[in-house]
């Protein structure tokens, strides 16, 4: 998504500003290595937050979190400098850097969160802001819908990780990552743990992007660049390999957890390439490939051994190292030239030279040559899977995915800056200012600084490995140079990578065909007919039940109150009684005709008016029945709410009477289905007030609060001190009910208003 | 044209104030008798009423205490939610009550409690007045289109 035309309005925030708005990343980063200077890992952080509940806020920097995090901040600081420069003259500026800012918070959390439900919490945040970011130019109904896909996709994944999490904390019964590594796997296979493991791979899935949850993933590019750079290929969509990678401790022997892992990390490595290959847009040429490498990456968190876990963390670090600044090269491509459609690119580099030199060092890492980190990584993925039984189709997919990861470098690399198709459209490119080619210069040479000097990377990467892994000691073949059996892989990787280079148009055109009749079953179509399904089935459950008739209401919960309460008393028919026989007193047997007074005579009235003064007798029948029952309390409140409800009432009914619009009651005299009811309905309550009545009463809670209300609360009316005291809490909860149900309403009223007598609008003469 | 009903515009204010008084005083006697700021806050709904039906649902918004019934209930909620906040000075957990001096008349003390039954009372009249007035300013509006 090309940035609007750089109109320089009064919102558009000052070269300063700018500036101010990078602090947030450095800071963090400056924090992160000053902890990694001089605190030795795993630090341990607690605060206590609801004790009663077990709720602690726990965070723990090991090894895996220092990585995540150097790459959070670090490739933040490059990010938020882009932004900078990319959106410069936005008028939304500001809100990017806000959001920026709260989503780096936000991974910060996750990665270093040590409690389930604290790493839930950030995770959703992550979610959100994510959602805010992909839909930063809502004017286009485009971003819109990525918006909003992104969000369904990760925001339910992330309701299946929130019950995968609660089944796991409460079968463990411990919420500490760090302690239910330790204790997950002594403990027996049991349902419920395998649904909380079946759950949170969900979660870890939608999150990373995994089959059949990818499609979301190239949608989001509908993001600004540096967003897409940030969100969408270094940090938020490795926190699913981030949590698979963190619990991999406590299932990896789970023959479930392993085989699903490889197969659907196969599974997504292999599709990802070959959707890849049918894209012309360079963004999503390189979203594909980010949904390959994060197939990779889960299919080596499900590997066993050591070496697929050093793995796993150098893949994250190398993946962010080259993948970022080739986003970043998109976006200048775009910004420079325009467009982003391969087909329209070509012989850049006389027009882009920094970038196309940005581009090459990427490109070299992520091709896997050597002298860049990415081939320093090859070495230990080969190596791991050579001492994994690795299954052959993750073999082949692996290869493939090397060889198109090879093509994919080719393009982004090459192909636009140095072939020259013939179609070159954009002449009139020019190059970025400094803002936007510092950051994919420096993040490219890093990887290849890493790659000529890779015991840099040693320390970190072993510190990771170690917390992926159950032993307390390992031992990382030192990350080099070396130039062993690693080049006999790479040259066969190289070589079926050139080919699918060159011939990347007929290929093009040869899987738009075969994908044109895939997307027609495929996830995203699923997707599309789930949400057109959302409203229809919303519709007509709405109007079959809300259809506006009070009788039919009135019939309806009536018949569900006495079905739920009569199957319970049947149910447990023989361990209930009835209670003794006992005269009512005469003030309680007086209440007690007025109500059925009021009953019987509701039934012979047709008038509104006077049937509302019957209503209002049956309730100060049932307040006098209170008043002898020894509840003055509750007898008061029910006095005075009777009374306001028959005033406020009987105002409406008066008016609308002299409006001439007081219909009487007409309904039939008999209605056999309501007379059923009724009568089913009454009887279930009659019997229930018995049974209840019956039970042995259990005074524990009303001694206790008639025998601290005076001398804890200093108040004799214990209603009103369970009230504003003892639970306080709950008033103040109740209150706050009936504000904002009030807040909720006034708009229906307002509305209901203008409905009969439209706002005074100053009159316009035709 | 409005119909004015001259009983009960002579009646409604010292109604208006004899009915607000008695609330205030069933909201200052409910620790220790029936009462309490959800009934007070009933009563004082009536009197608000009592003065739409008499004068207008405008008329009776602008007599509320801050001069709106969303105004009101916002600051109910506030009030006892913030007399919650004392307690943390004294390294108590929210909402433990903090009992001061005797007024020195019907057993009153001032008290945290005091502030939080004030809000419940503020945030019911202003709630359901703000209920009745709408649904009355609707009515109104109905028969004025008739």
């Amino acid at each position: 998504m090309a940035p609007p035309a750089t109109t320089h309005s009064a919102h558009a925030m000052s070269l300063g500003a700018r500036t101010l708005a990078v602090l947030p990343p450095v800071v963090a980063l400056a924090a992160v290595l000053w902890v990694l200077a001089t605190q030795a890992l795993p630090l341990d952080l607690v605060w206590s937050w609801a004790p009663s509940l077990g709720l602690d806020l726990a965070f723990r920097i090991d090894g895996l979190a220092a990585l995540m995090l150097l790459m959070i901040t670090g490739i933040g600081v490059a990010v938020f400098v882009y932004a900078a420069g990319y959106l410069a003259g936005d008028p939304n500026q500001k809100r990017l850097f806000v959001l920026l800012t709260l989503f780096m918070l936000a991974m910060i959390g996750c990665v270093t969160a040590d409690h389930l439900l604290v790493l839930f919490m950030f995770w959703e945040a992550t979610s959100l802001t994510s959602f805010l970011l992909v839909g930063y130019f809502h004017t286009t109904a485009a971003a819109r819908k990525a918006a909003q896909q992104a969000l369904l996709v990760t925001g339910s994944g992330g309701l299946a990780l929130l019950a995968g999490l609660i089944v796991l904390g409460q079968v463990a019964g411990n919420w500490r990552i760090s302690e239910l590594v330790a204790i997950v796997p002594t403990l027996p296979h049991t349902p419920a743990l395998t649904t909380a493991l079946v759950l949170i791979m969900i979660g870890a899935f939608t999150k990373s992007a995994q089959f059949p949850f990818h499609f979301w993933l190239p949608n989001a590019m509908a993001a600004p660049t540096p967003v897409s750079a940030y969100l969408h290929s270094a940090t938020m969509v490795k926190l699913g390999v981030y949590l698979l990678a963190r619990l991999d401790p406590a299932f990896g022997e789970w023959a479930l957890w392993e085989w699903t892992l490889k197969l659907v990390g196969s599974l997504t490595a292999a599709w990802g390439m070959v959707l890849a290959l049918r894209e012309r847009d360079l963004k999503r040429i390189l979203a594909w490939s980010t949904v390959a490498t994060l197939g990779t990456l889960v299919m080596l968190v499900g590997l066993r051994g050591e070496g697929a876990a050093a793995a796993v963390g150098a893949l994250l670090l190398a993946h962010g190292l080259y993948k970022a600044p080739l986003f970043f090269v998109a976006g200048n491509i775009d910004h420079g030239a325009g467009t982003r459609v391969i087909d329209r690119l070509g012989g850049l580099r006389k027009q882009m030279p920094w970038t196309a030199a940005a581009a090459l060092l990427a490109g070299v890492s992520m091709a896997g040559l050597p002298l860049s980190f990415g081939y320093i990584v090859k070495d230990v993925i080969l190596d791991a899977k050579n001492t994994a039984d690795i299954f052959t189709f993750a073999q082949i997919a692996n290869t493939a995915f090397g060889a198109v990861a090879v093509a994919v470098a080719g393009v982004a690399a090459v192909r636009v800056f140095w072939r020259h198709p013939g179609i070159n459209e954009s002449c009139e490119a020019h190059e970025c200012g400094p803002a936007l080619v510092g950051p994919p210069l420096v993040l490219a040479l890093l990887g290849i600084g890493l790659g000529l000097f890779p015991f840099f990377a040693q320390d970190l990467i072993v510190a990771a490995t170690v917390s992926m892994i159950p032993a307390d000691e390992f031992e990382l073949a030192r990350l080099s140079l070396s130039l062993g059996p690693v080049l006999g892989s790479l040259a066969v990787t190289l070589g079926i990578g050139a080919l699918i280079y060159a011939f990347w148009d007929p290929l093009h055109q040869r899987l738009e065909s075969i994908a044109l009749g895939i997307g027609r079953v495929g996830m995203a179509s699923q997707y599309e007919h789930a949400l057109a399904m959302l409203p229809r089935v919303a519709a007509s459950v709405t109007r079959s039940l809300q259809h506006g008739r009070l009788p039919g209401y009135v019939l309806l919960a009536g018949t569900a109150v006495t079905a739920l309460i009569g199957a319970a008393l049947i149910g447990a028919a023989d361990t209930l009684a009835l209670p003794a026989w006992q005269w009512p007193g005469l003030g309680l047997a007086g209440a007690a005709a007025l109500t059925a007074l009021g009953a019987l005579l509701a039934l012979t009235v047709s008038d509104r008016l006077v049937l509302l003064l019957i209503v209002g007798l049956i309730g100060y029948g049932s307040a006098l029945i209170f008043v002898f029952a020894g509840a003055p309390d509750v007898a008061f409140t029910q006095f005075t709410v009777e009374t306001v409800f028959v005033i406020v009432a009987a105002s409406v009914l008066l008016k609308l009477k002299r409006m001439g619009r007081a219909r009487s009651v007409r309904e039939p005299w008999l209605r056999p289905g309501a007379m059923a009811m009724s009568i089913a309905f009454g009887a279930v309550t009659a019997a229930l007030v018995l049974v209840v009545a019956a039970l042995p009463f259990d005074p524990a809670l009303s001694d206790y609060f008639g025998r601290v209300s005076v001398p804890e609360a200093f108040g004799r009316n214990v209603v009103n001190v369970v009230l504003v005291d003892f639970r306080a809490l709950d008033t103040l909860g109740e209150i706050a009910v009936v504000m904002l149900s009030l807040l909720a309403a006034m708009t229906l009223l307002s509305a209901a208003r203008d409905h009969v007598r439209p706002r005074k609008a100053p009159r316009s003469k035709p | 044209m409005k119909a004015r009903v001259v009983m009960l515009e002579a009646a409604a204010k010292p109604l208006y104030w004899v009915i607000l008084a008695a609330s205030i005083v069933v909201l200052l006697r409910g620790h220790n008798e029936p009462g309490g700021g959800f009934i007070g806050g009933l009563m004082a709904v009536a009197a608000t009423i009592l003065w739409a039906v008499v004068h207008g649902p405008a008329a009776a918004q602008k007599r509320l205490p801050m001069g709106s019934a969303r105004r009101l209930a916002v600051c109910g909620v506030a009030a006892a939610a913030l007399s919650g906040v004392p307690a943390f000075v004294f390294g108590e957990p929210f909402l433990t009550h903090l009992w001061g001096a005797s007024l020195g008349f019907a057993e009153l003390k001032l008290s945290t409690v005091m502030v939080f039954d004030l809000g419940v009372f503020m945030a019911v009249w202003g709630a359901l007045a703000g209920y009745a007035l709408g649904l009355i300013e609707v009515d109104l509006a109905q028969a004025d289109e008739q």
